[in-house]
């Protein structure tokens, strides 16, 4: 049987490299999948835990199942966001807007 | 006796190497969804990595979010943002992956990789085995337990779940419906004008916005 920590490690570095997408991408798409990426590491992260758990025991698969489908919903609202963002502005590039309104502020 | 013992041995170091290549796999296909090139390949390589995610979710007995997994993430998700993509040419503009400054790359790196690195360590050392009792009930293929739990015990979570997949989906619709000139204007007066004319008029064809602006506030200092 493969240990706990094994599937956290893998969940935390899914966790990680999602964070650095959301922090470092500037492209809507980008993002989007970013977030996506970090939702699958704690879809193992709970999984894992409640295959180890006796009093977690269909929590986490039930909570994962939830998670999945409130992810499909997001996503969607977020396409929906990126057409709109194009649609004002021409560009899914999200630096462009921060940075405008930054220099607007200054 | 010892042939039993030889194919759990076995059995273990199958399920090793599994582990590995599974977890190989979908780290590799992570790293080509943030850092490919090109966006399309890249959704397609997420959608891909949500597959092979599926793997771990059969190696922890659990078969129905395995399907439940390919059907909504590789099915569903990527297709939706394949989607988006189409409807938006300019989001394969490759100029979107320059970062106009290379230090947040950097500082994004490190602040992503200390929060992955120290929780893996944590994971690592906290004592598991002593938290968690051994005799920890079978639930290998026990769809029935799942479903009692999801609709017997707590179908409030699940029509909870509903009115916000519902409430989403309205929104989502509400928000495409909505005319730019009606609704989305008084946000442009936030911007700086050279960023509120390109908004209002459309980039020329083949030129970024972001050149666009950058020129125009150089002209502006000069």
């Amino acid at each position: 049987m493969i240990p706990l920590s094994w599937y956290l490690v893998v969940a935390f570095v899914l966790i990680g490299m999602g964070a650095y997408g959301m922090m470092v991408k500037r492209n809507l798409i980008r993002i989007i999948i970013s977030a996506e990426i970090m939702g699958n590491g704690v879809s193992i992260a709970l999984i894992a835990t409640a295959l180890f758990s006796p009093v977690f025991t269909f929590t986490g698969q039930a909570l994962v199942i939830l998670v999945i489908a409130v992810s499909a919903a997001h996503t969607a609202l977020g396409v929906v966001i990126m057409l709109l963002y194009n649609r004002r502005y021409n560009t899914v590039d999200l630096g462009l807007a921060v940075s405008a309104k930054e220099e607007a502020t200054a | 006796m010892m042939m039993m013992l030889l194919m759990q041995e076995l059995e273990s170091v199958f399920e090793q190497v599994e582990f590995i290549a599974i977890a190989a796999i979908v780290i590799i296909l992570a790293f080509l969804a943030l850092e490919h090139k090109d966006i399309v390949y890249a959704v397609f390589f997420f959608g891909m990595m949500a597959s092979v995610v599926a793997g771990f979710f059969l190696l922890l007995e659990a078969p129905f979010v395995a399907g439940m997994q390919i059907a909504v993430y590789t099915g569903g998700i990527t297709a939706l943002i394949i989607f988006g993509v189409l409807l938006i040419p300019r989001a394969q503009d490759s100029s979107l992956e320059i970062l106009q400054d290379p230090k947040m790359r950097k500082v994004g790196l490190v602040l992503s990789s200390l929060v992955a690195i120290l929780s893996a360590f944590a994971a690592l050392l906290f004592p598991w085995a002593e938290s968690f009792p051994a005799d920890r009930p079978d639930i290998s293929q026990s769809l029935e337990g799942l479903a009692q739990w999801l609709w017997a015990s707590h179908g409030v979570y699940v029509q909870i779940i509903a009115i916000i997949i519902f409430t989403t989906l309205v929104g989502a619709m509400v928000l495409v419906r909505m005319e730019k000139e009606e609704h989305l204007s008084p946000f442009v007066e936030d911007f700086n004008p050279p960023f509120a004319e390109v908004a209002e008029t459309g980039p020329p064809e083949g030129k970024p916005v972001h050149e666009i602006v950058a020129v125009d506030a150089e002209v502006d200092d000069e």
